[in-house]
């Protein structure tokens, strides 16, 4: 008894070392045989000629089929990569529109850079563009304002140079 | 010899990737049969088999592009049927949607069939073979399928699956053991069942 589907050799390469004698291992292997022969008489159910048809319709949409195969300029724009990158570079362009249209506040300038103050108890010295602004001729003008006594109205000093710091000016405003 | 029959393989996958319907076709009912054998022994559920192969010929219709006509269309289709009936398996029974062994019972078998000596061991031995399937992995399932049913080598079937031929051999071992387990019981001996 023999089987072409399950040889005794393919029984004995599954099974290796397993039977004490010849006689044992035949007796095993037309087991095997009669188990396959159990098998091959179990019936697999048919598809019935409807539901073949209509597992063919399903799976065989020849209009999408073909535009797998050819290239045509909407398939491409089909495409979930190409979609994608579209989506993010309008995106990018629109965001980039919004930014530019907004209107852009003038470059501040450091308040330090035009108008400086030290204060101390009884005086405040000013300094900056604005007093270089103001008095053009006079070089690094600083304007002290202080108070000698505490009911005493405030006295206004500007202080500066002249001639690259020969002349130093002294100024009651 | 059917006019269809003469057309290759080859042939036919090459019109089909044109957009040849009828070609597509006559590929379909000339592998259809071995799809659903296929399907049917590793989900071993009638009700689901139908949209197993159904997704099986999606996935094919949609991969000849990338079918290479030098090797055999039949192992390649072997290798799709065999993968995706492995996932629609895990899937089903994932969802819990499995049927279990009970449901395909001796009482149920014999509805279907009319009642006699034979048919009742039939479907005696139908739940058997179902039962002992079903101890099983799938994976080792699919190995003994593809082996004794569809006669793949151990090397296609280390392929198809992902493994070593070793490991096929383990598979198609154990599942000849669980079926052996099963089916030489005295309750069914083949006097009985011819």
């Amino acid at each position: 008894m023999s089987n072409p589907r399950f040889s005794l050799e393919e029984f004995n390469t599954l099974f290796p070392d397993k039977f004490a004698s010849r006689e044992e291992m035949l007796k095993e292997y037309n087991a095997f045989l009669l188990v396959l022969e159990q098998l091959d008489q179990a019936p697999v159910p048919e598809l019935s000629m409807r539901r073949r048809a209509e597992i063919f319709r399903r799976s065989w949409p020849a209009q999408s089929q073909r535009s797998t195969w050819t290239w045509s300029p909407l398939a491409f724009w089909k495409r979930p990569a190409v979609t994608f990158a579209l989506g993010l570079a309008l995106g990018c362009a629109l965001m980039l529109g919004i930014t530019k249209a907004q209107p852009q506040p003038p470059h501040p300038i450091p308040v330090e850079e035009t108008f400086a103050v030290e204060r101390t108890q009884h005086m405040e010295t000013y300094s900056g563009k604005v007093l270089q602004e103001l008095y053009p001729k006079i070089e690094n003008p600083t304007m002290v304002v202080e108070k000698t006594q505490e009911s005493s109205p405030p006295r206004r000093v500007l202080h500066g140079t002249l001639d690259n710091g020969k002349i130093q000016v002294l100024w009651n405003l | 010899m059917d006019a269809d029959d003469a057309i290759s393989d080859g042939a036919l996958i090459d019109a089909a990737r044109q957009g040849d319907g009828d070609a597509a076709a006559c590929l379909y009912h000339r592998h259809i049969d071995r799809v659903h054998r296929i399907c049917y022994r590793i989900v071993l559920d009638r009700s689901q088999v139908a949209d197993c192969v159904q997704e099986v010929w999606f996935k094919v219709f949609r991969s000849l592009g990338r079918f290479q006509c030098d090797n055999s269309f039949t192992t390649w289709l072997n290798s799709v049927a065999a993968n995706t009936a492995i996932d629609y398996y895990r899937k089903w029974k994932r969802n819990g949607r499995h049927v279990g062994i009970e449901d395909v019972s001796a009482e149920r078998l014999p509805a279907e069939a009319p009642v006699d000596g034979r048919q009742l061991d039939n479907a005696a031995m139908q739940r058997r073979i179902h039962e002992a399937l079903q101890e099983i992995t799938v994976n080792q399932r699919t190995a003994f399928v593809l082996r004794y049913f569809e006669q793949m080598s151990p090397s296609e079937i280390a392929k198809v699956l992902g493994c070593r031929e070793g490991t096929v051999r383990t598979h198609i071992q154990r599942c000849l053991l669980a079926l052996r387990a099963r089916l030489t019981d005295k309750a069914i001996t083949r006097g009985a069942v011819k």
